[in-house]
This record gives structure tokens, sequence and C-alpha cells, in this order.
């Protein structure tokens, strides 16, 4: 098993090498550079800032310097925030996004699990197309439009929550369910398909034949085996929770990093950009190997393998 | 768990805990002079000679203070410098500062703390982009550019601890407006050379403006306290706090909750509020115009250009603009010297398609297919379609729209700017020198490929001039040659700030120039 661990890491760090070399390349390739302004630069100024940031030396060369940097940890500075290292800013949002993705992540299954049960035992009954309704919205609707109504109702009518900002646990509700319901949705889509899938398998009908009591045979034998999809589609989906979403934080005002994805591309800010990528990356790496480790736990067949 | 009913009840016990754990408290009441407002962005830098940007502006024109400051018409007056005179050439300035101003650690302010914060901004090893502001003063541009090596050889000097010098390349008359902009405010050599980088930190930054900065959680807030050792009148705030808001529909929300006192309305909100009692509206110093690149057919030929301007009726822009924007003809914008809305090529379909059809382009035929090229956003989207509609209507011409990411349109702008686009400007500080000298041929801003030696000549010599109303008369003139004779740009309008300002908060002056003093703002019977 550790054997197994410590090849999945060792393979993680050419993925992380291609990533950063390929975003590297394609950021140079976008037209407009992080210094072009409506008020145009004079010349010999853009030179000046330029060559503060290395920008005046042959591509190649600020290539090396970048990765030199990345070996020993260092993500270099932003060119947007004056004085800030990419490090500062990971290291002041990531947490916040964190804090929120694990929130929504916990509401998600919260909700999708026990919905996606649920409407698989009461296939085609009201509650099941209800649910299902349900769902289909949920996936459908774009979380600012969510979040925009959940303010109108809990914000504005009912006055419960505040419609942003991050100051203390009743600032996070409204995020983490708008964050969490398209989510939400899905997993219950997924987990009723599987759900109905292992309710015919074989081991089911023993179990019944044995005359286990049904909610026993649901849970232990059921559920536990229809948890695969879900588990798979999680990792992905943590390292997405996590790193935070552009809109949501955005329509809530909080301080997560999310808003660099695109902020951080539209200000051309590239190191910001590489950061916020590698960052990305070097989770989607890690909550797959976490994810494989699951299988293993909920499947003995693939300890086997 | 399996039944129906026992999973509402799971949901309905899961939702009233999340209510009874998050549910709202009650507010706190005793906030009462604490002011708070949304910036749009996290503040890039408060490193001021480093700051380029609108969000950094507002926070360091209240933790610090320069030479002058504005008064409500936009005059520079007295601020750290007590007097100041030019010579008999006009080419050299003595500021003569106060002897009480003291910096937020206690250390009187000193004359070197200009000469050190200018030179600063010089030294091209800084990369500060807006050196260019003191490139009036002797040898600043030569030591930016690398020319000169020698600090010293630059015209600021500290001739005693409240006496500066300054001399000048040309006698600048607008110069002390100058020193009103934060990137001239003095700074203190040794904080910035013990923190390096970190020298806006909290913990380290040094300020001598009406508050300082107490707390910053970025991309969050920052939280700024008044500074007791302020030199002027005591500001009537305890605190201010600052969200970093992105989103303008948010801020509003926030407004309406009354959770920040002070909001910009986003533009589709605009028609909503108008006749709210807390809605104000006021000019802004910027301008936004349309560009003909007049080396590009058909717009090398200047009948064209001015059928293209006497072909769009402006008023019609009211209805896309909802209030953020007035209709104007000429270039200098309302709130600013020299602003006169009687220059300007007036709406005239019939002349217009005459002078195309001298052009050679009788009811445009054989008119070349044009694109009109602009960044993407929805308020230039919206104008870009009406002025296309206009066209049609009236020149019976076929535009074609483009719309750009805003860095890739910046560097096509730079590189080979298209027959026919879209920018706008925003003032520097309030001269008109500042509009005028964007069209001169030596201005990196301007992208129309446009140069008449007249034109060049008389902004420089208004940029001189002495006597106001000669100097008037020079931007008229100027005036009529960009927008009436040689149009390498069609102005279109200028934009206006619209606001809610809560009824207990009293002293908030907008200005044109977007300058929030929070000093002068008193919090008067807030109610929670």
């Amino acid at each position: 098993m550790i054997g197994f661990l410590l090849r999945r890491i060792i393979w993680g760090i050419p993925v992380l090498f291609v990533v950063a070399t390929i975003t590297f390349v394609m950021l140079r390739l976008v037209p407009g550079g992080p210094f072009d302004r409506e008020k145009k630069l004079p010349p010999e100024i853009k030179a000046n800032v330029e060559a503060k940031y290395h920008l005046n030396e042959p591509l190649i060369k600020q290539y090396l310097l970048y990765m030199g940097g990345l070996l020993k940890g260092d993500l270099g500075p932003s060119y947007k925030y004056i004085g800030r290292d990419v490090k500062d800013i990971i290291r002041d949002t990531f947490p916040v996004s964190i804090q929120l993705g694990l929130l929504a992540a916990l509401f998600s299954v919260a909700v999708g699990i026990p919905l996606g049960i649920l409407s698989a035992i009461k296939k085609d009954s009201i509650i099941d197309r209800g649910s299902m309704l349900i769902s289909i919205t949920g996936i459908s609707l774009p979380n600012f439009v969510l979040g925009a109504i959940l303010i109108v109702i809990f914000s504005h009518i009912l006055k419960l929550f505040p419609p942003a900002l991050w100051e203390d646990a009743r600032h996070m509700v409204l995020p983490a369910i708008t964050l969490g319901a398209g989510p939400a949705a899905y997993i219950a889509r997924l987990m009723r398909t599987s759900v109905l899938d292992t309710l015919h398998k074989d081991f089911v009908r023993t179990a019944k034949a044995k005359g286990l009591p049904e909610h026993a045979v649901i849970i232990k034998h059921v559920v536990r085996n229809s948890l695969t999809p879900v588990v798979t589609i999680m990792g992905p989906l943590t390292a997405a929770f996590v790193t935070g979403s552009f809109i949501v934080e955005f329509i809530f005002s909080i301080p997560g990093m999310g808003r660099f994805f695109i902020t951080a591309v539209t200000n051309r800010d590239y190191p910001l950009i590489m950061g916020v990528t590698l960052l990305y990356t070097f989770l989607i790496v890690m909550t797959n190997i976490i994810v494989d480790i699951l299988y293993a736990v909920l499947d003995p067949r693939v300890r086997v393998k | 768990m399996l039944h129906p009913r026992s999973f509402v009840s799971y949901l309905i016990s899961l939702l009233s805990i999340i209510i009874f754990l998050f549910g709202c408290n009650p507010k706190n009441l005793d906030e009462i002079t604490t002011f708070r407002m949304a910036l749009s962005s996290e503040p890039p830098t408060l490193d001021w000679n480093l700051a380029t940007d609108n969000v950094s502006f507002d926070v360091i024109t209240n933790i610090m203070e320069g030479l002058t400051e504005f008064d409500e018409d936009l005059n520079p007056q007295p601020a750290i410098a007590r007097s100041w005179d030019f010579s008999e050439d006009g080419k050299k300035i003595i500021f003569h500062l106060r002897d009480d101003v003291l910096w937020s650690d206690g250390r009187p302010l000193k004359a070197e703390d200009f000469e050190y914060s200018w030179k600063r901004l010089l030294n091209p090893a800084t990369g500060a982009e807006y050196a260019y502001f003191l490139y009036d003063i002797l040898n600043a541009y030569e030591y930016n550019t690398g020319r000169i090596k020698d600090p010293d050889k630059v015209g600021v000097r500290a001739i005693d601890d409240h006496t500066l010098e300054v001399r000048l390349k040309k006698p600048v008359v607008y110069f002390p407006s100058l020193t009103t902009f934060m990137v001239t405010f003095p700074m203190r050599r040794d904080i910035v050379e013990r923190y390096g980088n970190r020298w806006t930190d909290p913990e380290h930054i040094v300020t001598l403006g009406p508050f300082r900065v107490k707390e910053w959680f970025h991309e969050y807030k920052l939280i700024l306290e008044r500074n007791e050792r302020y030199y002027g009148k005591r500001p009537y705030l305890d605190m201010v706090v600052m969200y970093i808001v992105g989103e303008r529909n948010t801020a509003l929300s926030l407004y309406e909750t009354g959770d920040i006192d002070f909001v910009e309305l986003p533009t589709l909100a605009i028609p909503r509020y108008r006749s709210h009692p807390e809605y104000t509206n006021y000019p802004i110093l910027r301008g936004y115009y349309y560009g003909f690149n007049v080396k590009k057919p058909p717009f090398d030929d200047v009948r064209v250009r001015r059928a293209f301007a006497m072909a769009i009726d402006r008023e019609e822009l009211r209805g896309v603009l909802q209030g953020s924007g007035i209709p104007t003809s000429s270039w200098i914008p309302q709130g600013m010297k020299g602003y006169n809305p009687g220059i300007g090529l007036p709406f005239d379909p019939e002349r217009a398609r005459r002078l195309l059809a001298e052009a050679g382009y009788p009811d445009a035929k054989g008119f070349p297919d044009i694109e009109l090229v602009f960044n993407t956003d929805m308020l230039n989207k919206l104008v870009a379609e009406n002025v296309q509609a206009q066209l049609e209507k009236n020149l019976g011409i076929r535009v074609s729209l483009d719309n750009q990411e805003w860095k890739v349109y910046l560097s096509k702008l730079s590189e080979d700017p298209p027959a026919f686009y879209r920018l706008g400007w925003g003032a520097d500080f309030p001269d008109p020198d500042n509009f005028m000298n964007l069209f001169t041929s030596y201005s990196g801003n301007n992208h129309t490929n446009w140069a008449n030696p007249i034109y060049d000549r008389l902004v420089s010599e208004a940029s001189i001039e002495r006597d106001e109303k000669k100097r008037m008369a020079l931007y008229d003139r100027l005036q009529r040659i960009l927008v009436e004779e040689d149009v390498p740009i069609i102005p279109l309008f200028s934009t206006r700030g619209n606001v809610l300002i809560k009824p207990y908060v009293k002293g908030l002056e907008l200005n044109s120039m977007e300058i929030l003093y929070l000093k002068k703002i008193r919090i008067e019977g807030r109610k929670g």
C-alpha cells in the first residue's frame, strides 16, 4: 500500500511540471501584458517596470528563472498586488476557500446522498419525481441565480442571514448552500442510479432471502456498495470546492482565492495565474490519490489489484 | 431514515440547526462613529509612489497628505505647504512647509521626506508607472530614463527642514495641482529601507494623514482609525471600515441591509433609485469617445470623419446611459476649467450625407465595410449598438461590431490601432492640459495617428500661459481643431457618478476627481 502511494505521489511531479510549462507558454501567447493600461505607459517607464520583473529577458531565461524559483518553493511576486508574493496571497485566501468549500461539500453530501437513496427506494413515486425535479433544477440553475434568489429571500425578506461579507458563521450559510446546491443535486442523481443498480444485484437478493430487515439490507449492503461513483466524483469535486468559486465568492464578497482564477487572467498577473493553476493541479492529484485509497476501503477487490 | 417523512424531518432538523447556530444576532449598535463603505477591489498597493489605480487612491488620500490639496472647486490649496512662491521666470518654485506636521510615529516631517519620495519615484529601479508625473522637473526625465545616473542633478532639493526647492524645465502653471496627487506625497526613507517590500504592512507603515491603517485583511476589508497626531482639524470619525466588494449589486444589497453607509449604484439600478431621497449624482472628469485611425481609409478623409460626427445624435444615448453619463460634443468634460458645451459638430444628418457624397460616397455607395472595435463591456456594447443603428439610419452605412477582451484590445490599440475604435480618458489632475495633451502627436495615448503641428504648439503654449483668460481662449481654439476641424475623435459623453448616501452621513462631498475626503464626514443621529 505504501509503495503504491509513493508511486502515485512521485507520478504527480511530472504532471505538475507539464502543467507549469504549458501554462507558462500559453500565458505568453495571449496578447496583452500585465502593464498594458488604458493610460498607456511611456515606453521608458514600461521598460523600467518590465526590467523590475525580468520581463525584458528572453522567454527561455524567464522560464528558467521561474522554474528555478519553483524548485525552491518560490512562486514569485504578484505583478498586480505590489509587494505581495503569490505565496502570501495564497496563504491569505486559500484557508477561506477551504472553509467555504468544506461547508459546501458537507452540505452537498448531507443533502445529496439521502435524497438519492430515498428516490431510488421509492422509485417512480411522487417523492422520487419531486426530488428529481428539484435536483434537475439544482443542476441547471446557475449559482449566481440561486445566490441572488437566496439573498432576496433570506436577507431582504426574512432578514435571517446577511447578504454578503465574511464575519461569522451566519455569513457562511447562504454561500455554502449556493455553492453546494448544484453538486448536491448531481450527487443525488448519481446516488439514485447507483442504488437502483445495486438493488438488482445478487447479494442484495441473498441478503433479503436471509431474512434481514429492509433497512439493514439498504444501509449495510446497498448504500455501501453504491457509494463508489459518488466517491469517484468527490475527488475532483473537493478540489474544485476548496479552491473556491469565482462567482460565489464574488456575489457574497468572500475573501477566498477563487476570484484569482478569473482576475489574475484579466490582469495578466502571470505569477499569480501560475500559482493558482499549480495549486489546483496539486489538489487534483492529491484528491485522486485519496479517492484511490477510499476505493480500497469500500471495495476489497480493488486492494487485490 | 428510510421513510420519506423521516427524510423531510431530517432536512428540517438540518435547517433548524443551521438557523439556530448561525441565525442573525442583533447588530452591534455602539459603532456610531464608524463610517462603512465598499471598495471595488483589493487596493493593489498602499505604496503611494507605486500606486496607479482608483482604489489605492481612495485609501492613500485619506492616510496621507501632500504639499497641496484640492478645495471643492478643485483649486490647489495649502496642505503641508503653508505657501509657495514662483520665481520671476516661473521655472523655480519654493514650497514653505508647516513646522507642526508629525508622522504617525511621532517624528516631525522634514522637507527631505519630499525629496526622498520624489527621487524614489523617479529612480528607474523603483519601476513607478507614474514617474512621468514629475517629468516637468529639471532632469527628472533624464534620471528616470537612465540618461543621467546622479539623482542629485534632479531639480528637487530640501533647502532646510521646512523649505523645498523645485526647479522646472519650463514654467508649468499647474504644478501646485500636481502635488495634490498621491505619487508626490512625502515618504520616510528609514521605514522604506528598513522593511523593504513590506513597509506598507499595517504594523510598519508610517503616515501623516487624518487616518491611519489599523488592520488590513487582504481581499476582504481595511480598517482605518483616526490618526491622533494629525496636524489638521481632528477628523469626526473614530473609524472607517472599507469592505472589498467586487460586485456592485452586492454592495447595493449591503447598503439596503444597513451594512454600509454609502454606495455607488450599478448602472442598471439607477432608474429604480432616481427618485430615492438618498440618491445623488455628480459629474466625473472622465470622457468617452470614438476615435479614428486617420491613416486608414476611409477615415483618412476628414469629410468622412466629420460626416460620422454629424450623423450621431448623442441625445439618443441618454436612454442607454441611464444617468451614468451625459452626452457631449466637446472634449473637455463638465466640471473642468475650459469646459465649453458650445463646441463640437452639431447633429445634422443632411449635412453629414452631403459631406459623405463630397468624399465620393453618395448615398454611401462604394463605402467600404467597416468595423467598430471596443473592449468587452455591457455599456460599451449598448453604446456601440446605438451608434451602429444611427449610422445605418442617417448615413446608410453598415458598421459591424467587434468586441475584444480588455488587454487584447489594449495591445491591439498600441500595435495597430483599428480604423474606428472606442476609448475613454479620466483626469489625472483637473486641468484641461491633461485632456488636450492626450492628442498631441507625441502622446503615447494618441492612437489616432493624427498629427497637427499647430495643435501641438498651441497645447504647449496653453500649458505655460499664466493669463487665465488667454489660456481658456487657447483651449477653446484647441477643442475646435480637435472636434470640429480635423475630427480625429468623436466625443460621445462624459461620466457621472450615481450614489446613495445614508441620511445620517453628513459632510460627504462628491467631487469630479472622485476624491473622497473622509476627514470631512460626520455621523449624526444614526439609529441601529
